[in-house]
């Protein structure tokens, strides 16, 4: 099957502001494609526009080959969470998807359905004005799935929500692209994509940067790492250069290997009889290819490195 | 995921004006806030309504030359106008205002028809309002100058059912209007403070300036011509009255529509 989500050209001027440039990428059905970038980047930009909430300054999105405001019957084509208060704080869980159901003439019965699968059967005749962020989140992603479309697009979709809703997020959308829909969900965060998503279309201040595999992005950039801490940092660096890896240093007593598995590291200091205090395999290198890709695009910056709070590792988010 | 449950194939080839309104009837009454202003509509209507025929019931047989009970009886509708207004504007604003308007576009992303639904709904519902009201208010009145010394007046009466009946036609254009403002100000506080500029301060600005042109607004048009049996001289006719008002209506959701569709949300 070809993309079901195809971009051309975009571009959207806010005054002098541009905050998508000329933006071109296809997402396909059956996998989750990621969309990351930065914050402030044109993300949510590039999002309304593919949903004809936004007016392209010029270029086009199209969605199964139309315009998004062409299309027969939306909510059946395309499911969006685009912001997580996108209903009425005074209309119930039930009442909102009610009328969104409507709209496109959507059984009741699916309402029940889609609120069994967020898991708000229980609060679904409770006022939304009342829920929590992670709450609004699930009564959006509820009105997404409510048309059952095969292509479904999520702004931000683990914004405010805890752990066990992140890992839940996580499998839902992995699931979706299972069953065949084409998954479209943006984030800044590149560990929650690099566990998430099999595409990534990478953009920085509203331009492409890169459109690839989240494998062929890894491999490209680096590959996979290894943190070591040694109390003789010299002398292992020079066994890691005799065996053939490179080299990355971190600290005073800390390096980064490259080009060689935590195993060969691991064997090497047995075989050198040196001592190390710390061995372990990092997926940094992803995140450090994200910063480089995106340093000179991102637009707000502190004057300190954003590089700890922007994105954490791998690691730490999968809780 | 479940199975796929819905309905592969819907009865019309697209969604329409039938959706939509379906959708937009469902929003207006499943929030408290309706209700809320529906209650304080009628009410204030009917309690001034009261108040305003008692006054006039105990009056020395002289004082009714040329009295218009029917006129008398409407007084109350000031209240319903401006009630009638925030019912239509927060119609939109209250979508604007709290983000439901993005649900609502990417679930029919044709503005147009999104906003003839809501205009239909909203003044289909301040139309039947209308009618409750000015009925309601006749009959109150009724009832209170029925003890005056009144010569006795009926629905049958030239002109009575047109005024009664025209009256109500003219809430349902105020909810329209009031809605078609929202849409052009996203916001309620300026939606509302626009249409109470339009219906209540115009025509005392308009008072200050020689030629009489407040007569030309839309509540002097529905108090001294539409609500009228006994046309006073200086005001516009009924008939011109009508075509006024509808005028300002249509203008004013042109300039609701404009907005919306080149406006994004």
């Amino acid at each position: 099957m070809g993309s079901v989500i195809s971009v051309n050209s975009l571009t959207k001027q806010f005054g002098n502001a541009r905050a998508v440039s000329n933006l071109s990428f296809e997402v396909a059905p059956g996998v989750v494609t990621g969309f990351l970038g930065p914050n402030g980047s044109g993300k949510s930009t590039t999002m309304r526009m593919i949903m004809g909430l936004d007016t392209p300054t010029s270029g086009e999105a199209l969605v199964n080959g139309r315009p998004y405001t062409k299309l027969n019957w939306p909510l059946r084509e395309v499911g969006a969470l685009l912001d997580a208060k996108a209903f009425h704080p005074a209309r119930t869980a039930y009442g909102h998807l009610r009328c969104l159901a409507y709209s496109n003439d959507v059984p009741l019965t699916r309402v029940d359905e889609v609120l069994e699968i967020v898991g708000l059967t229980d609060v679904a005749n409770r006022r939304a004005g009342k829920f929590s962020l992670g709450m609004g989140q699930r009564l959006g992603i509820a009105g997404a799935l409510l048309g059952d479309p095969g292509v479904l697009l999520f702004d931000e979709p683990v914004n405010g929500l805890d752990p066990e809703g992140i890992r839940w997020v996580r499998n839902l959308l992995r699931g979706l692209a299972a069953e065949g829909r084409a998954v479209f969900v943006s984030s800044h965060l590149i560990s929650e994509m690099a566990l998430t998503a099999e595409r990534l279309v990478v953009i920085g201040r509203g331009a492409l940067i890169a459109d690839t595999t989240v494998r062929d992005f890894t491999a490209l950039n680096g590959g996979d790492a290894v943190r070591v801490v040694a109390p003789d940092v010299e002398s292992f660096v020079a066994a890691v250069r005799r065996a053939g890896g490179e080299v990355d240093p971190a600290s005073d007593e800390a390096v980064s290997v490259r080009g060689m598995t935590s195993a060969a590291v691991g064997e090497l200091i047995a075989r050198e009889g040196l001592v190390v205090h710390e061995l372990t395999p990092t997926r940094a290198s992803l995140e450090d290819a994200f910063m480089e890709l995106t340093r000179d695009t991102v637009e707000y910056r502190s004057g300190v490195s954003t590089k700890s709070s922007l994105v954490g590792t791998g690691e730490e988010r999968d809780l | 995921m479940s199975a796929i449950t819905v309905d592969p194939a819907p009865r019309s080839s697209r969604y329409g004006l039938r959706q939509a309104c379906r959708a937009e009837r469902a929003k207006l009454l499943s929030i408290r806030s309706t209700w809320w202003t529906l209650s304080v509509t009628i009410i204030g209507t009917l309690v001034v309504t009261a108040l305003s025929t008692s006054g006039a019931a105990h009056q020395r047989p002289g004082w009714y030359q040329g009295f218009d009970p029917t006129n008398q009886s409407m007084s109350g509708l000031a209240i319903g106008a401006l009630a009638i207004g925030v019912l239509g504007a927060l119609v939109f604003t209250s979508e604007y205002g709290s983000g439901t308007i993005r649900s609502s576009m990417a679930a029919m992303p044709r503005r147009l028809t999104f906003l003839v639904a809501k205009l239909l709904v909203a003044g289909s519902l301040a139309l039947a309002i209308g009618e409750v009201l000015t009925f309601s208010c006749f009959a109150l009145g009724h009832v209170i100058l029925g003890s005056s010394p009144v010569p006795s007046w009926n629905l049958t009466d030239p002109g009575v059912l047109r005024a009664v009946i025209g009256s109500g036609i003219a809430i349902g254009c105020l909810g329209l209007i009031g809605a078609a403002i929202g849409a052009a100000v996203r916001r309620t506080a300026g939606a509302i403070g626009s249409y109470v500029a339009l219906l209540f301060l115009l025509p005392l600005v308009l008072a200050k300036v020689p030629g009489n042109l407040a007569r030309f607004t839309p509540l002097i048009i529905i108090a001294n011509s539409l609500a009228a049996v006994r046309l006073q001289r200086g005001w516009v006719s009924p008939a011109v009255g009508f075509a006024l008002l509808a005028c300002y209506t249509v203008a004013i959701i042109i300039l609701g529509s404009v907005v919306v569709t080149r406006r994004d949300p």
